[in-house]
């Protein structure tokens, strides 16, 4: 059976692409911070699909302490019952702050959690990825358009936007997938980002200040079903030989922004392997 | 620039470290949380190419203090900026508490203050101007119910800063003291700044421009920094109305949003 990997499965478009995967008989490791989210969780996947393949592993992933933690303990899982291999590694978890928030290490929360803490995961669980030729999905957001990465001041320590933040977090996600493939193509990796559209999630009500908690509890209600967005993280599993493409939404292949290029990819993971204190190899063609 | 930062580990105190390494200022940093001390350390010397050393203190112990001060004096440390962070509040009304909690806000926010600020002052740069930050409140500008400990704690801050500003300015040396209102520093934080309703909201400031006008502010000599004009027309306003009429509004006001905060745990 294949192993899939999801952070932030407990709700929103993580669990419903959980709950989906699970039905189409993959065995899935959520990763989440709420025990009481999880149980939840666990409880609704059962009760749609009792012979689902469901295991939680609790960590708070903004934090890099608990990122190489839960990593140790999911290969320890692979190495025990998956032959060390691990087919997908769905990088969904993601958060958006109204005010400027940090990290234990100091950096800037939705940076940290939406794009370091992908990084860092993916590097830790590289080596099962590859014995699978795996692929690694982010879920990204068309937001991602129309904004350049401050490389001067990527924590946007000044006149903090949260909006700005989180585009350039979610631009950030579409850079390292690229360089992913940049790099591990030719180890048979496959790395993408899914647009899951406007979804009807609580992202923007979680932790956030009235004014962005207001916006988005209108704007949400326009939103469509998480399980549209689950449908393109499946089909990109599905596929036995994987699709060339970087960019997906509804199951199709999706137009990015310009400023995704192998040079700006190259300066994040500069950037984000000094800030993870990590180095990625680079995978020759032979 | 050598800068010692006390409760380093936490939401300001983080902030203010990461403000330094932009600058490019070396830090002595403490904190009691030692993990938390690390972490930051270690995001610190990732960002920024400047010298971070670290020691875990519990500066309400004089002993912790002194190891602490063993280990700068083996190294002759000498330091240009003390940015005095570290400081705690519970919340609550004062006979519902716990009567050793009660006293830790003192010995913390008071006691250990005194404690390190002249110790660091001792361990100052010889010859060169010395600056000192101190984090009082809001809340020292008034009296606040529900909160008194906590108020009045920031009260002696402020008062003993804008003296010893004065005493020891011709040694060259220069304090600040900053008032914020709110700042969303933790989940617990931003929470009670939630409960708080409207209020809440328009009394709280973003946490790094707080940090940066800090150490601005604190370099050019300034002696008092309320960020945010809300909260400096509400500071004013605590100096001309009469202090029994401004407790009884904030009683009213802090009994209600503690109780939505209390019913929503």
């Amino acid at each position: 059976m294949k192993t899939i990997v999801i952070t932030g499965a407990s709700s929103g478009i993580g669990l419903e692409t959980a709950c989906t995967l699970t039905k189409k008989g993959f065995n899935v490791l959520g990763v989440a911070r709420s025990e009481a989210n999880c149980s939840r969780a666990e409880e609704k996947i059962l009760s749609e699909n009792p012979d689902a393949n469901i295991t939680f592993f609790l960590a708070d992933l903004m934090q890099q302490r608990e990122v190489h933690r839960v990593a140790e303990e999911i290969n320890k899982y692979l190495n025990e019952r998956c032959d060390g291999e691990l087919y997908a590694l769905i990088n969904n978890a993601g958060c958006v702050r109204s005010w400027y928030m940090t990290t234990e290490e100091g950096y800037e929360q939705q940076f940290a959690l939406n794009h370091l803490a992908s990084f860092l995961l993916t590097y830790k669980l590289m080596p099962a990825l590859i014995k699978a030729h795996g692929r690694v999905i982010m879920t990204g957001s068309e937001s991602h358009k129309g904004i350049k990465v401050h490389w001067d001041n990527v924590k946007l320590f000044r006149r903090y936007n949260p909006l700005t933040a989180y585009k350039q977090s979610k631009l950030c996600n579409i850079l390292f997938a690229k360089g992913l493939n940049d790099r591990y193509a030719a180890a048979g990796i496959r790395a993408y980002v899914v647009d899951p559209g406007l979804v009807n999630t609580d992202i923007g009500n979680k932790e956030t200040g009235s004014l962005v908690n207001l916006i988005w509890s209108i704007r949400k209600r326009y939103g469509v079903s998480p399980e549209i967005p689950a449908r393109t993280f499946a089909f990109l599993c599905e596929q036995e030989i994987p699709p060339e493409g970087l960019y997906y939404c509804l199951c199709k292949e999706k137009n990015y922004s310009r400023q995704v290029t192998s040079e700006n990819a190259d300066r994040l993971f500069e950037l984000s392997e000094r800030l993870c204190d990590i180095h990625y190899g680079r995978v020759q063609m032979i | 620039m050598n800068v010692m930062i006390t409760g380093a580990a936490g939401g300001l105190g983080r902030a203010l470290a990461n403000e330094c390494g932009r600058r490019g200022y070396n830090m002595f940093l403490t904190d009691i949380n030692e993990e938390g001390l690390l972490c930051i350390k270690r995001g610190l010397e990732r960002q920024y190419d400047v010298v971070v050393a670290a020691a875990a203190c519990d500066l309400t112990n004089p002993e912790s203090v002194d190891k602490m001060l063993d280990v700068i004096d083996k190294y002759g440390i000498r330091f240009d900026m003390l940015l005095n962070i570290a400081g705690l509040d519970f919340e609550g009304g004062f006979i519902e508490r716990d009567r050793e909690k009660l006293v830790k806000i003192v010995s913390l926010n008071n006691a250990a203050t005194l404690r390190i600020t002249h110790a660091i002052l001792k361990r100052r740069r010889p010859g060169k101007p010395f600056t000192i930050v101190f984090v009082s409140s809001l809340a020292s500008m008034f009296p606040m119910p529900l909160k008194a400990t906590y108020a009045a704690s920031k009260r002696f801050l402020l008062d003993f800063a804008v003296s010893l500003r004065q005493e020891l300015k011709r040694e060259n040396v220069n304090i600040l003291t900053l008032c914020p209102g709110g700042m969303v520093t933790t989940r617990e934080t931003l929470c009670s700044i939630k409960a708080q309703g409207f209020w809440g909201n328009v009394t709280t400031n973003p946490l790094e421009s707080v940090a940066r006008n800090t150490i601005d502010r604190a370099l050019s000599g300034k002696c008092i920094y309320v960020p945010g004009i809300l909260n400096r027309v509400l500071s004013f306003l605590g100096k001309i109305i009469p202090r029994s009429w401004i407790a009884a509004v904030i009683y009213w006001r802090w009994n209600n949003a503690q109780s939505k905060w209390l019913n929503n745990h």
